[in-house]
């Protein structure tokens, strides 16, 4: 390490801290007695006690695990769709001039510019009709608005972010469309498509407005959650929520190997 | 098996700029034709129409007899090395080499056969399960070669290929380049914009010029008997000199001249306002009625001198196209 590294190490602690506070706290209210956090005025900052009861009474109140797997459900199929999508639509838009693919992708975000109670209730009635209302298809349907205008801005970074005589080589060297998309551009992609699962994922995973009011009956679980606050009992999700975070994390943590993004141009220099 | 191409009336523009102007051209099989000219002039474009991947807005491309206008880029069969040599970043050396083998459904066992011989003949056999990211420059052209070749194709194509290596890799890659060409038969198509290596490598050359081919021939013709004024100025290491034909009773013409092709006399008198040094030789620079000239010379000279000499041979272009080659009375007394 070189001492003028110095500074930047130290802002990067304290950019750390500043996110992992948040966290923190969360843990100190799961595994702290009711006594020492929401009892007092100003709680306690550093842990003085531990205690696993928080945790026993929300995994033994089992009704917020139906609403966990129904989030896991629709942030799959929210991100998978999205990918598929964003893909199609980076792609094409790439064959466009910059100019045109810019207004394109402006024009998308459009839905994104209006508050999202506007649009849910609208769509919440043409739900009804078809059949996706406390639906998880129906969610998901409607978080895939939040999620696709960014995916699909995403990945037309990493499409025009690919030489483009890689393409034309592979067309040259006998393959067709098809061929050409799952040899070459597929696995130069990579990044900006794990970067979109991650995000179109996470984005679902705690989407709140578009989930109330296409799915009340049916709620996901960051709607559950909510419900439990509102009735009063913080702590036990507080360590529900702590348990259910381990799955995003350990996404992160799978798919944080992909996010590299130095060896797309490699082959092309000399 | 080796194909012979023809060009005919290739139009290409773009944004209402014309880059190709009914351009015609013939390459005879197992020829190495190079197609010089400056940075900007098409070259690169013409390449591209060739083998597909730009469309034309007319013309016809023939390839060994049949019609691959309208194909795609992937059934024309036609191989093409890139400037940037365009390698597959994601695979090995050895997957990049049989990715068009792939591509064709060929089995296995026959893949690895032909990279193994294609490899061995560019001396790469130690690198195949390198990265392609992690290779020299040299190393880089070898294995964009290799995936050229080992497919087999009717007509080759090569876009500056070696202008991104460093000048003693050029010069080897030069040489083995029209080794291959030769032991193999291939027909060679070579986008330049190097003088030198369009002399080293060419059977015949092509000079391209606001979208036509302008002169076709050795390298050696096109040095003496430039077809216009344009192609003497741009072929060369000092362009052709271009001085008014009044001085030598060709009035209304202009004479054109290489700086050797001068010899101790009266006939043209110019001021020396610049020197240079080179192997050996003095080249002057000095003025004739306005027009900057170079001569070589073995004299000393100095700046302000005045030079005079007399032509040996010259040619005569009228409205800067070539009319004539004449050889003068001090020519043979050149030769001796």
């Amino acid at each position: 390490m070189k001492n003028n590294n110095i500074p930047s190490y130290i802002l990067a602690i304290i950019l750390s801290i500043i996110f992992i506070y948040p966290l923190y706290i969360l843990i100190l209210i799961a595994f702290e007695p009711i006594s020492l956090t929401f009892d007092r005025l100003y709680p306690y900052q550093l842990p003085f006690d531990f205690t696993l009861a928080n945790f026993e009474s929300s995994i033994k109140d089992l009704s917020l695990i139906t609403p966990v797997l129904r989030s896991i459900v629709v942030a799959f199929i929210v991100s998978i769709l999205a990918i598929v999508l964003s893909t199609s639509a980076g792609y094409g838009l790439n064959k466009l001039s910059s100019r045109f693919s810019n207004k394109i992708i402006v024009l998308m975000f459009f839905a994104n510019m209006l508050p999202a109670i506007v649009i849910a209730i609208p769509i919440s009635v043409y739900f009804i009709k078809l059949g996706l209302y406390d639906n998880v298809l129906g969610i998901a349907l409607a978080q895939e608005l939040v999620v696709l205008p960014i995916s699909a801005f995403i990945m037309l970074g990493g499409f025009r972010s690919l030489p483009r005589d890689l393409e034309n080589q592979a067309n040259i060297d006998g393959a067709g469309m098809i061929s050409t998309f799952r040899y070459v551009i597929m696995p130069l992609i990579k990044v900006p498509l794990t970067i979109t699962f991650l995000l179109a994922w996470m984005t679902s995973w705690d989407e709140f407005t578009y989930a109330i009011i296409i799915s009340p009956l049916a709620p996901t679980f960051p709607v559950s959650l909510y419900d439990y606050v509102s009735r009063g009992e913080p702590f036990i999700s507080a360590s529900f929520a702590l348990i259910v975070t381990i799955p995003v994390i350990l996404i992160v943590v799978f798919l944080q190997k992909y996010l590299k993004g130095e060896y797309l141009t490699g082959g092309m220099k000399a | 098996m080796t194909y012979k191409m023809e060009l005919i009336n290739l139009k290409k523009s773009y944004n209402n700029v014309k880059v190709l102007k009914n351009l015609n051209l013939t390459v005879n099989d197992g020829e190495f034709l190079v197609i010089l000219g400056p940075s900007g002039e098409g070259k690169s474009t013409l390449l591209r129409t060739i083998v597909g991947i730009e469309s034309l807005d007319g013309g016809k491309v023939t390839v060994g007899g049949k019609d691959v206008t309208n194909k795609p880029p992937n059934k024309r069969n036609i191989a093409m090395v890139f400037q940037n040599y365009a390698l597959y970043p994601n695979m090995t050396v050895y997957e990049n080499i049989a990715f068009p083998l792939k591509m064709e459904r060929i089995g296995k066992d026959k893949i690895k056969a032909k990279v193994n011989e294609v490899t061995k003949l560019l001396k790469i056999e130690d690198i195949l399960n390198k990265n392609v990211t992690k290779l020299s420059g040299g190393q880089k052209q070898r294995v964009a070669i290799a995936r050229a070749l080992v497919r087999d194709p009717a007509l080759f194509l090569l876009d500056e290929p070696l202008s991104n290596l460093d000048a003693r890799v050029r010069y080897t890659s030069r040489q083995e380049l029209k080794r291959l060409q030769k032991e193999l038969n291939y027909t060679f198509i070579y986008v330049t914009h190097d003088q030198l290596e369009a002399s080293n490598l060419a059977d015949r050359v092509a000079v391209l010029h606001n979208g036509v081919i302008e002169q076709i021939g050795k390298y050696n013709e096109l040095y003496e008997k430039p077809a216009t004024k344009w192609i003497g100025d741009f072929i060369g290491t000092y362009p052709m000199n271009f001085i008014d034909g009044g001085i030598l009773d060709y009035a209304g013409k202009t004479i054109g001249f290489r700086p050797p092709w001068t010899k101790n006399g009266n006939d043209i008198k110019a001021e020396v306002n610049l020197i240079e040094n080179s192997e050996g030789n003095y080249y002057v620079h000095g003025n004739v009625n306005g027009n900057s000239i170079v001569i070589r010379t073995t004299e000393k000279y100095s700046i302000g001198d005045e030079i005079s000499f007399n032509l040996t041979k010259f040619n005569i272009y009228n409205n800067g196209i070539l009319e004539d080659v004449k050889l003068t009375e001090y020519y043979k007394n050149e030769n001796l």
